[in-house]
Order: C-alpha cells, then sequence, then structure tokens
C-alpha cells in the first residue's frame, strides 16, 4: 500500500475531508492539496514529520488582500508522495513557525518574510535572508514597483 | 577580520564574502573559541538577482536564459528543468530525439559539474595536481557541449518542444572519445585521491550527517545518498527517458566528507552509463516539435515539477493565470537548503575542518541567492 493511501484518510478524518483534495499528479506535479486553518498548522507538521515527510519549500501567492502560504511535503519514498498545504492569511497577521519543529522551515520562512513581508510566530531569528537588512519593501508583493531607488527601472512586458 | 567580543573568552571570524575557499559571495560568521567553531552562521543574499521576480515579469520563453544563470554550473540541468515545467503545463511532448539529446547533455553537464567540484574540493584540502587534471576532462565536456549549443556555461539550448539544433558528428565523435578517457581518469582518481591517506584523514568522520537530520534540515542530491538515503528524482520521478536507461544510484551511510565525496565520484560513473546508452539508442527524426508558440499560455492552475540537478532536488513551481505572463514562479534550490545545514554541523569542528564540510556540500551561491 502506497504512502499516499495510507495518509489519505488520516488527513480527511483530521482535518476534514472538505479541506482535502485529490490533484492529478501527473497535470500538476502533486497529489494532495490541503487547505487549512493556521491554528492547525503545527499539529498537521507534526504528524508529517512523525511520517518521515520532508519539507521540500515554503512559498506564497499574493492574492491581494490575503497571502496564500504554500507548503510543500514529500518523501523519500516509491511511489512518489507530494502534498501541498494552503494557508490564507490575511496579509499582517502572523502565521505560527514550524522552524523549531522542523529545521529546515528556519531558512524558508525567512525567504518568505524577505520576499512577501509575512512574520511567522515563534521563528527564533526572522531576518531578512537574501535582499540586505535595511531594505523596506518586500519585492514579490504584486503592489511593488521597482525604481530606480532599487537599482534601475525594469523595462518588461505589460501583463496581456 | 576579527572582532573580540567583551565578556567572554571567544570572538568572532568573518569567512568571507571575498574567501577563495567559499566558492563565490558565501559569508560565514564564524564565533570561535580558539580553533574551535562555537556557533556559525550562514549569511547569503550577496549576488541575489531577483530571478523570481523576472520571471513573473516576463514570458515563459523570454524568461529562459535566467534559468542557466542560477547555476552556472549546472545551466543546462536548469534549462531542460524548466522546458519539462512549463511543457508539462501546456501539454507539449519533445520528439524521442530531441529527449534522448537532452539527457545526455544533462547529464554531461552534470559530469562537468562534479569534475568542478571534485578539482576545487581538493585543492580546498591542499592538494593541486586533482584540479588540473579535472579541469583537463572539464574542459572536454565544455568543448563538446559548446560544439552544439554554442555555449560554454550559460546554455540556453532547450527549447520548449526540443532542442535550438541537432547533434552533429564531432559531437558524437567528441563524446566517444570522452568516455573511455574519463573512465581512465576515474580510475587514476581513485588511486591517486580515494585510497589517499592524508585525503581520508581530512574527510573521514568529519562533518557527519545523519539521516535524521538530512530530512530535518531537507538536504537532496548526493548529500542525502551519502547518509544512506536512496533518493533521487531521476528514479523517484522519472522524467526525459530516464525511465528507459540502466543506472544505479550510489550510496554510502556514514553521511561525512569522504561519503559525499564517494557518492559524488560514483555517480560520474553511472552518468557515462547514461550517456553511453543513449547515444547508442538515439533515435532518427526531428529535434524540435513543430507549431509550439511563440507565446505560450499554460491553462489556469498552478504546477509543479521536480528535476535532479547535479546539486539535489530542483523544484520549479508557477502559477498560470491563462496568460502569456506567470503569476508566481518559485524555484526551489537544492544549495538553499544543502547550505543551511552548516549551522547544525559546524559547531564544536575546527577551523580547518570547515573548509573541508562547507567544500563537501558542493553548493553554488548564484544559485542559493537567486
Amino acid at each position: 500500500m502506497s504512502f499516499l493511501e495510507d495518509i489519505r484518510p488520516v488527513l480527511a478524518q483530521r482535518f476534514g475531508s472538505e479541506n482535502l483534495s485529490d490533484q492529478e499528479r501527473a497535470r500538476c506535479g502533486y497529489d494532495l492539496r490541503l487547505a487549512l486553518d493556521q491554528e492547525r498548522l503545527l499539529e498537521l507538521a507534526g504528524l508529517l514529520k512523525e511520517a518521515v515527510c520532508y519539507l521540500e519549500y515554503i512559498t506564497a501567492v499574493d492574492q491581494g488582500q490575503v497571502l496564500d502560504l504554500l507548503y510543500f511535503f514529500g518523501r523519500h519514498d516509491q511511489p512518489p508522495f507530494r502534498l501541498q498545504v494552503r494557508v490564507a492569511m490575511p496579509k499582517g497577521v502572523a502565521v505560527p513557525s514550524l522552524a523549531n519543529l522542523i529545521r529546515a522551515a528556519d531558512w524558508q520562512e525567512r525567504e518568505v518574510y524577505d520576499m512577501f513581508g509575512q512574520r511567522f510566530a515563534g521563528h527564533p531569528d526572522l531576518r531578512r535572508i537574501l535582499l540586505p537588512d535595511d531594505a523596506d519593501f518586500h519585492p514579490l508583493l504584486r503592489d511593488f514597483k521597482p525604481g530606480p531607488q532599487h537599482g534601475g527601472e525594469v523595462v518588461n512586458l505589460e501583463r496581456k | 577580520m576579527l572582532r573580540k567580543t567583551l565578556t567572554e573568552d571567544s570572538f568572532y571570524l568573518n569567512l568571507g564574502p571575498q574567501h577563495p575557499s567559499t566558492h563565490g559571495v558565501l559569508h560565514l560568521l564564524l564565533k570561535l573559541d580558539g580553533e574551535r567553531i562555537l556557533e556559525c552562521k550562514p549569511l547569503v543574499g550577496y549576488s541575489h538577482r531577483a530571478h523570481e521576480h523576472m520571471g513573473q515579469n516576463r514570458t515563459y520563453l523570454q524568461f529562459l536564459p535566467n534559468t542557466s544563470r542560477m547555476d552556472y554550473l549546472g545551466g543546462l540541468c536548469y534549462n531542460h528543468a524548466y522546458c519539462l515545467a512549463v511543457e508539462k503545463a501546456c501539454g507539449i511532448q519533445a520528439p524521442e530525439r530531441a529527449r534522448y539529446i537532452r539527457t545526455i547533455c544533462a547529464e554531461l553537464n552534470r559530469i562537468s559539474s562534479h569534475l568542478l567540484w571534485f578539482g576545487a574540493y581538493l585543492m580546498d584540502l591542499g592538494a593541486f595536481t586533482p584540479f588540473l587534471y579535472a579541469f583537463d576532462d572539464r574542459e572536454d565536456i565544455l568543448a563538446i557541449l559548446g560544439e552544439i549549443t554554442g555555449s560554454r556555461l550559460t546554455y540556453s539550448y532547450c527549447r520548449f518542444g526540443g532542442v535550438s539544433r541537432d547533434l552533429n558528428q564531432n559531437f558524437r565523435d567528441g563524446v566517444k572519445a570522452f568516455i573511455p578517457k574519463l573512465r581512465k581518469r576515474l580510475k587514476d582518481y581513485r588511486t591517486l585521491v580515494t585510497k589517499n591517506v592524508i585525503f581520508l584523514n581530512r574527510t573521514k568522520g568529519i562533518g557527519v550527517v545523519s539521516p535524521e537530520q538530512a530530512r530535518d534540515w531537507a538536504l537532496t542530491g548526493p548529500n542525502l545518498r551519502a547518509c544512506g538515503v536512496a533518493y533521487d528524482i531521476r528514479r523517484a520521478e522519472p522524467y526525459s527517458v530516464y525511465p528507459e536507461m540502466e543506472f544505479e544510484i550510489p550510496t554510502a551511510t556514514g553521511g561525512d566528507c569522504y561519503d559525499r565525496y564517494w557518492v559524488r565520484m560514483a555517480e560520474m560513473e553511472q552518468s557515462l552509463r547514461i550517456v553511453e546508452q543513449a547515444l547508442g539508442r538515439l533515435p532518427d527524426g526531428p529535434v524540435k516539435t513543430a507549431g509550439v508558440p511563440q507565446w505560450l499560455e499554460p491553462p489556469a492552475g498552478d504546477y509543479h515539477f521536480s528535476y535532479e540537478s547535479p546539486r539535489g532536488h530542483l523544484g520549479i513551481y508557477f502559477v498560470s493565470d491563462g496568460g502569456r505572463v506567470p503569476l508566481r514562479m518559485k524555484w526551489r534550490t537544492p544549495s538553499f537548503n544543502n547550505l543551511s545545514i552548516l549551522s547544525e554541523i559546524l559547531p564544536g569542528t575546527l577551523v580547518a575542518d570547515t573548509i573541508a564540510i562547507l567544500g563537501s556540500i558542493d553548493v553554488v551561491i548564484p544559485e542559493i541567492d537567486r
């Protein structure tokens, strides 16, 4: 029995089957998507850590009023397994940090903070990681417009 | 360079950002008690070029040349990965011949990346000769790849739906001569380095990473396989023509510097096997799918793609709204996580071992900084 078949009912039971959706791996590259409330993030991460999953990466997508935080969990296993956890956060609200539970989250959360300004409550060292410490902007937010103060204007195409 | 703290008997040492052993602009802030490291903070971002931001402001094709500039040692692999990711989202299938050519080129690129690492690593440890030999071998690969790609490092060879041009006779002859040459050289390296007592003393039992630590810090690639976890995306989530290839996944069990070295050396042999098989079975036919539009418009949705780069799990994630420009473009680069483990494994070791451990992780800084 594959890990996916094992974990699917557990996730559906604990986090609600209405929040869990099957994805077509051949198309989008992951098996499951779980929409999660931020309060239960640590509980989920603990569960996945116990199930010897690893945190592949954390990223975010700016949706205007909210920031969709995306956590990808994978497994060193055959057949492959990949879970996308989606936590919708109103901008400016801190989300619990996973850094004390999963060490890989330390830098990954710092990157999300750096690029999107998302704060992580309980992170041991939430500093910028790629941009200079004195930067006053978060460049992957949609309302960010690069200008001369960021090292020159960006010449680009307009969105269709 | 040295900063003495007033309250303790320890001091800070800045290793980098401009230091020949940090392989690029990496800055390690080390807290030392004499020669012993108490704390290590890697500081990155010196070569941040906003690749993700650029990806979100360009069409898919316009972003293609950026890909090989992230990891300049595995540029073709990054090209390949990006093309596969976009092709999958758009439902484009590259012709059989192109898929073989891409695999051959990606594996040659992997070998050249490992060779450069091998030479540079041994130089870090004080051995100069292997460096000259490795660069001689690597130069052959760069010449072979230059023959069809037109570039030495920052390739833009793959296209959506194929490759930019077909192989020529020089390429075939070059590869056919190179395979036995490198096999002989790998034997030389074994006698010169692998059993060398000085090398063994510098690397055995140094910088040990357990499989649990590796998972916790999301290590991938040879660094993970050196801990005994046989996880390779080419096997776990096969792409291109890898399912048809016979190759092994070398693993070691110690998780120390020596094992990371050993895994990469064994991987080169496996890559040679793949190149040999793929070149032998190379089918005829076109190398590009006809009718791929210049402006690709993947259906609305989000897409993830995993690829085994020379340094580990390369993940490409992008969100499309159905338009020509992605809404979000994220690159999970393997060195980012591979480097972060330094803050865990360096404390307790000596300064001299720092270089051995850092080198053995094989990081490419521009890939971390993006």
